[in-house]
């Protein structure tokens, strides 16, 4: 029986729609914060971390590898190592798993992990005939050639592709996300009324929490301004206000941007460690990694992937949800959550679900979001004196993950 | 043993070593320069068929340091200009080789070093952190006289030229190639290669650009402004600027290069001779004690301090924390709250965000200083943290508890210091377990531009502790002075018993006008009521109620601070006090105030009487001082003084002053006001004692 592989504590920023209080902020600038406010509070000896393992999906390029760059801003010594994972939506809960498998290998037994993502500076690509145009003119040497390549290039060529809506197409199904979300409300025949009254809970929720929100999140200082709250959750979310707003992926569309979630900052950190490490240092876990699994679906019904994953971990854990105290299942749309709970047997129970609301309201900054829920349930089972959580999540390209976590 | 060591690197190229023997450092006294003439007039021989020359140091971190200021000080005005003589016409030498000749420089150049430089036909740099150049000497009341003041205007033009040498300017290698004072920057393993590159380039040609033709007109238009911006700022206190200037324009725009050279000489003759200089170069040398200073009794190796905590993110704690940071130490920024944490997190962002503007950092160095700042509003382990400075209200209370919590979360060998400006390190020491490991560290505002901090230490403050906050001053650049506990430490005990009277002398009639004027007038940078206004009318009120009371028959808090406190005119912070402050204006007197203070005075005392009232009450508090023996020597005491206050540094400090105008006469003035203004003004013992034997308070 290997050793368990338990979480010390976690730390997060507070989540921000993108183009709002943390949009001048980069990604490793958000988790750096969450790392040093983590090791902070931890007073860990950082030359004892064996890896630090992050997860981003954007990667800005003047970041390679984010992970390395977090670890060395947060001061962590030169000589650990480090790695950026992505597995889309989920690498957050990747970064976890990878680590556990570091454990698992023994390679290591102390771990930073955690993802981070600034979906306010994803960057703006050109297009492919505009970069095609610039390879031409560099290639020039006379100035008639010069001048040839110039007079080639159109002010149209200019326009950006916006990676933000570049990212959220999967390549392969050719749908978006909100399309497969659409699609999923179509075959289900989820209402819209349906998907708005779900998101009206989210909000209603993660405000009613927001007092216990507050024990996961750290203060960003940016000029002298403390940034301390999630500000996704909206006070005057009501149904007629929801309802009010068009579709956003289809014509005659249900699903919208108020039942979805939103491009949003933000970064999380945990610390994780063998329980024997923690024993020797004197820390007291939170909770440990019980069973994880993650599968493979339809790219084009990303949203179900919940549903293939927690039955793929049941097999191997015998846990079903009925085991579960606290539920979290990523929220990327509405009707993905409602098409999943309608496939699960047995059904999950409403008040032990996304009790302290979701990504409809907090926001799915997509590298950091997986360690949220992991950070949030954990909490959320000491407060309850509960024993495990189940945690999930669909992902972009047709993946589902799913973990179960045990209170200490 | 030589101090310059010659090699052949290859057929006709010549290599100079500069390695002085038994010193860390490289020098030119008259031997050194004596040396240096053999070698080029060895090398200029025919036979040697010289094609070129390159000069270097060994030292690991400098380059030339320039002429041995000791030996400089010691020597009378003759003297003075047969040692500049022989610089000059050694570097003329240097300058008038028939073959090109190129400095590689590594580690620190300035003064005469960088003016070999300046002497040579190229200049070559590595890009270390140690390589530094310039020509400081202003600084110190001289100006650069072997060329530097000629040679420089005619490589950079005159107004690049005068921002460095009146500006007393040292540069990193990246600044001073932007600035023209150097032809290329290389990492130091391919400065010789570099170096032997610009050989081949020939002599150095100085175009038509700065030519003295072209320097005469710009000279022309640029020398009313320059000679009035001079004046402003110096009000003529400081008479090496005025001479730089002087020197560098007429020399600058003059074809006979040996009349602008006599022109450096006469005018550091005449420098060194003066009052204001030498009292530079004391201040010089007591800077250079405070940055080598070993805590008596200690042992000279102590563990480093390496990670630090700051209690209180106010103006003082960001301050702190943002200094430290700075200087590559991580800090836990402790505060109650998110709002006075975000305000010093703001300060901080501010005065980083200055650093770059100025290129006193790059955005990544100052980005890395960020980095190093962890912001908490609750207890944390403070297991890894070898020091803490608290900087939370002074209020003694507040501080014993601080002190307590943080006697739990600290190891035992962690060392618990304390920002306060007045209260007593050794009664906070007995509120812990360990009293052992408590200290004062008291820095003055603003943090980034003040470099004295008084290491306060109680009989029960541990030697080794009081080395180890030491040697972190000095290795962050500040300048620590060890002070024993007592009321007000030194500075502010000096500083108060002056401001305390000039309050007084208001209230019985003085205008401000002429109170404040008679002390800049003496050399203050502002008055005393201007001073007040800045310091804030409640806080020096506090503060003087403090000392008041430790000091009761001779300090008493002036009458007219609780008034200002009670009509809220508490200074520059509420916009009027003294003065009157507005945006885009001068501040201007209150006459609100006279209004506050008690009718029907006797006539006031004159401008005159003013300054030397309040010039000798600081004398005779800060001769006190030394009685006491809360600091070692006079020396830190004037140190202190110019540093903590700005006293006026050509005065020398207080103790300095004393000596000038002789203590007996100090004595017998303070005897005299003790009669007519107050017994206050009764002269200490030390004094009274020193006045009896006709004993000045240095030997120099």
């Amino acid at each position: 029986m290997s050793e368990r592989f338990v979480i010390i504590d976690g730390v997060r920023t507070p989540f921000c729609k993108a183009g709002t209080e943390l949009a001048s902020l980069t990604a490793d600038d958000l988790g750096r914060i969450a790392v040093d406010a983590l090791l902070t509070r931890t007073g860990l000896d950082t030359a004892l971390i064996d890896e630090v393992i992050f997860g981003c999906v954007s990667q800005p390029p003047e970041v390679a590898n984010i992970a390395r760059v977090i670890a060395l801003r947060a001061g962590i010594p030169e000589s650990v190592p480090a790695m950026t994972v992505h597995r889309s939506c989920a690498s957050g809960f990747e970064a976890f798993t990878t680590a556990s498998e570091r454990l698992a290998a023994g390679r290591g037994s102390i771990f930073v992990v955690g993802g981070t993502e600034s979906m306010s500076r994803q960057p703006a690509l050109f297009q492919d005939i505009t970069v095609r145009k610039f390879a031409e003119l560099t290639k020039s040497r006379s100035t008639k050639d010069k001048l040839t390549a110039l007079a080639a290039f159109r002010v149209a060529d200019f326009e950006p592709r916006a990676l933000v809506h570049v990212a959220q197409t999967d390549s392969f199904s050719g749908l978006s996300m909100g399309e497969t979300a659409d699609l999923l409300a179509r075959e289900d025949g989820l209402t819209r009324e349906q998907q708005d009254a779900f998101a009206l809970q989210s909000h209603q929720r993660a405000l009613a929490a927001e007092a216990r929100l507050a024990e996961e999140i750290t203060p960003v200082y940016l000029g002298s301004k403390p940034i301390a709250r999630d500000n996704g959750p909206r006070a005057d979310a009501s149904m007629a206000a929801l309802g009010a707003l068009k579709p956003a992926f289809e014509k005659y569309g249900t699903v919208s941007s108020g039942n979805s979630a939103q491009p949003t900052d933000g970064a999380v950190a945990l610390l994780v460690m063998s329980e024997s490490r923690a024993k020797e240092l004197g820390l007291q876990p939170i909770g440990a990694l019980t069973a994880y699994a993650y599968t493979g679906c339809d790219p084009a019904h990303m949203g179900l992937g919940p549903v293939s994953a927690i039955e793929k971990v049941a097999q191997q854990s015998k846990l079903t949800p009925a085991d579960a105290d606290v539920v979290e299942i990523h929220e990327t749309f509405a009707a993905q959550v409602l098409g999943v709970l309608s496939r699960i047997k047995p059904p999950i129970p409403p008040d032990k679900l996304n009790v302290n609301g979701g990504a409809i309201a907090l926001g799915h900054p997509l590298g950091a979001t997986g360690a949220r829920l992991i950070l949030t349930s954990l909490k959320e089972l000491a407060r309850r004196k509960a024993q495990r959580a189940l945690v999930s999540l669909c992902v972009g390209g047709g993946q589902g993950s799913a973990i179960w976590l045990e209170r200490i | 043993m030589p101090n310059i060591l010659r090699e052949t690197l290859e057929e006709g190229i010549f290599l100079l070593t500069f390695d002085r023997p038994d010193s860390d450092t490289n020098i030119f006294d008259f031997d050194t320069l004596s040396e240096l003439e053999s070698h080029l007039d060895a090398i200029a021989s025919p036979e040697h068929h010289a094609k070129g020359l390159i000069i270097t140091s060994a030292k690991p971190g400098v380059f030339i340091a320039g002429a041995d200021l000791l030996a400089l000080r010691k020597m009378n005005t003759e003297e003075v200009k047969t040692f500049i003589q022989r610089g000059q016409s050694v570097f003329n030498k240097l300058a008038a080789l028939p073959f090109p000749t190129v400095a590689a420089v590594h580690g620190a150049a300035f003064s005469g070093g960088f003016e070999l430089c300046l002497a040579c036909d190229w200049r070559v740099a590595s890009s270390a952190p140690e390589t530094t150049l310039g020509l400081p000497e202003t600084k110190l009341g001289l100006i650069p006289a072997w060329g530097g003041s000629t040679r420089l205007p005619r490589l950079l033009s005159v107004p690049k030229a005068l921002d460095v040498i009146l500006g007393a300017q040292v540069l990193p290698a990246a600044q001073a190639l932007r600035a023209g004072l150097v032809n290329e920057v290389v990492p130091k393993e391919h400065l010789r290669l570099a170096a032997r590159r610009w050989l081949e380039r020939g002599k150095y040609e100085p175009g038509f650009a700065h030519s003295p033709a072209v320097n005469a007109m710009v000279d022309a238009v640029i020398a009313p402004g320059e000679r009035h911006e001079v004046q402003q700022k110096t009000h003529g206190h400081f008479p090496a600027i005025e001479k730089a200037l002087e020197v560098v324009l007429k020399g600058s725009a003059s074809w006979d290069a040996a009349d602008a050279l006599e022109r450096e000489r006469d005018a550091i003759a005449e420098l060194i001779a003066s009052d204001t200089t030498r009292q530079l170069l004391n201040l010089h040398f007591a800077q250079e004690r405070a940055r080598k200073f070993s805590v008596p009794d200690a042992p000279a190796e102590v563990a480093a301090i390496k990670r630090t905590a700051v209690i209180g993110a106010g103006v003082m704690g960001s301050g702190i924390a943002q200094w430290l940071a700075a200087h590559g130490l991580p800090v836990i920024l402790r505060d109650l709250d998110t709002t006075p944490l975000a305000e010093g997190m703001g300060n901080i962002a501010g005065l980083f965000a200055a650093g770059v503007r100025q290129r006193t950092f790059t955005e990544r160095e100052a980005r890395a200083g960020r980095d190093r700042i962890s912001p908490v509003t609750t207890d944390v382990p403070l297991q890894r943290v070898d020091l803490v400075i608290e900087a939370a209200t002074e209020n003694l209370e507040t501080k014993k508890t601080i002190f307590k919590r943080l006697d739990e979360l600290v190891r035992p060998d962690a060392i618990l210091a304390t920002n306060t400006s007045a209260l007593s390190i050794s009664e906070l020491a007995a509120s812990t377990r360990n009293p052992r490991r408590v200290v004062g560290l008291h820095f003055f505002n603003p943090v980034h531009k003040m470099q004295l901090v008084e290491v306060i230490v109680g009989p029960e403050t541990a030697p080794e502790v009081a080395q180890r906050v030491v040697r972190l001053m000095q290795q962050i650049g500040k300048l620590p002075v060890l002070v024993k506990n007592s009321p007000g430490f030194l500075v502010n005990r000096i500083l108060v018993t002056y401001l305390a009277e000039a309050g007084a002398l208001f209230w019985n009639g003085a205008e401000i006008k002429d109170i404040d004027a008679a002390m800049r007038e003496f050399g203050m940078p502002m008055g005393p009521l201007r001073l007040i206004d800045e310091i804030g009318a409640d806080v020096a009120l506090e503060v003087s109620a403090l000392l008041a009371n430790a000091f009761p028959t001779r300090l008493h808090v002036p009458d007219v601070l609780p008034a200002l406190q009670g009509t809220g005119l508490l200074g520059r912070k509420v916009g009027k006090g003294f003065y009157k402050y507005r945006r885009g204006a001068e501040a201007s007197p209150n006459k609100e105030v006279a209004k506050l203070r008690p009718p029907g005075q006797l006539k006031p005392p004159s401008r005159d009487e003013i300054e030397q009232r309040l010039v000798l009450l600081m004398i005779n508090e800060a001769a006190r001082c030394l009685e006491e023996r809360l600091v070692s020597s006079a020396s830190e005491v004037d140190l202190a003084m110019v540093l903590g206050t700005s006293f006026a540094p050509f005065r020398g400090g207080p103790l300095r002053y004393a000596d000038s105008i002789a203590v007996t006469k100090v004595a017998e003035e303070l005897t005299r006001f003790s009669e007519s203004a107050g017994p206050h003004y009764a002269p200490c013992g030390l004094l009274r004692d020193m006045a009896k034997s006709g004993k000045r308070f240095y030997e120099d």
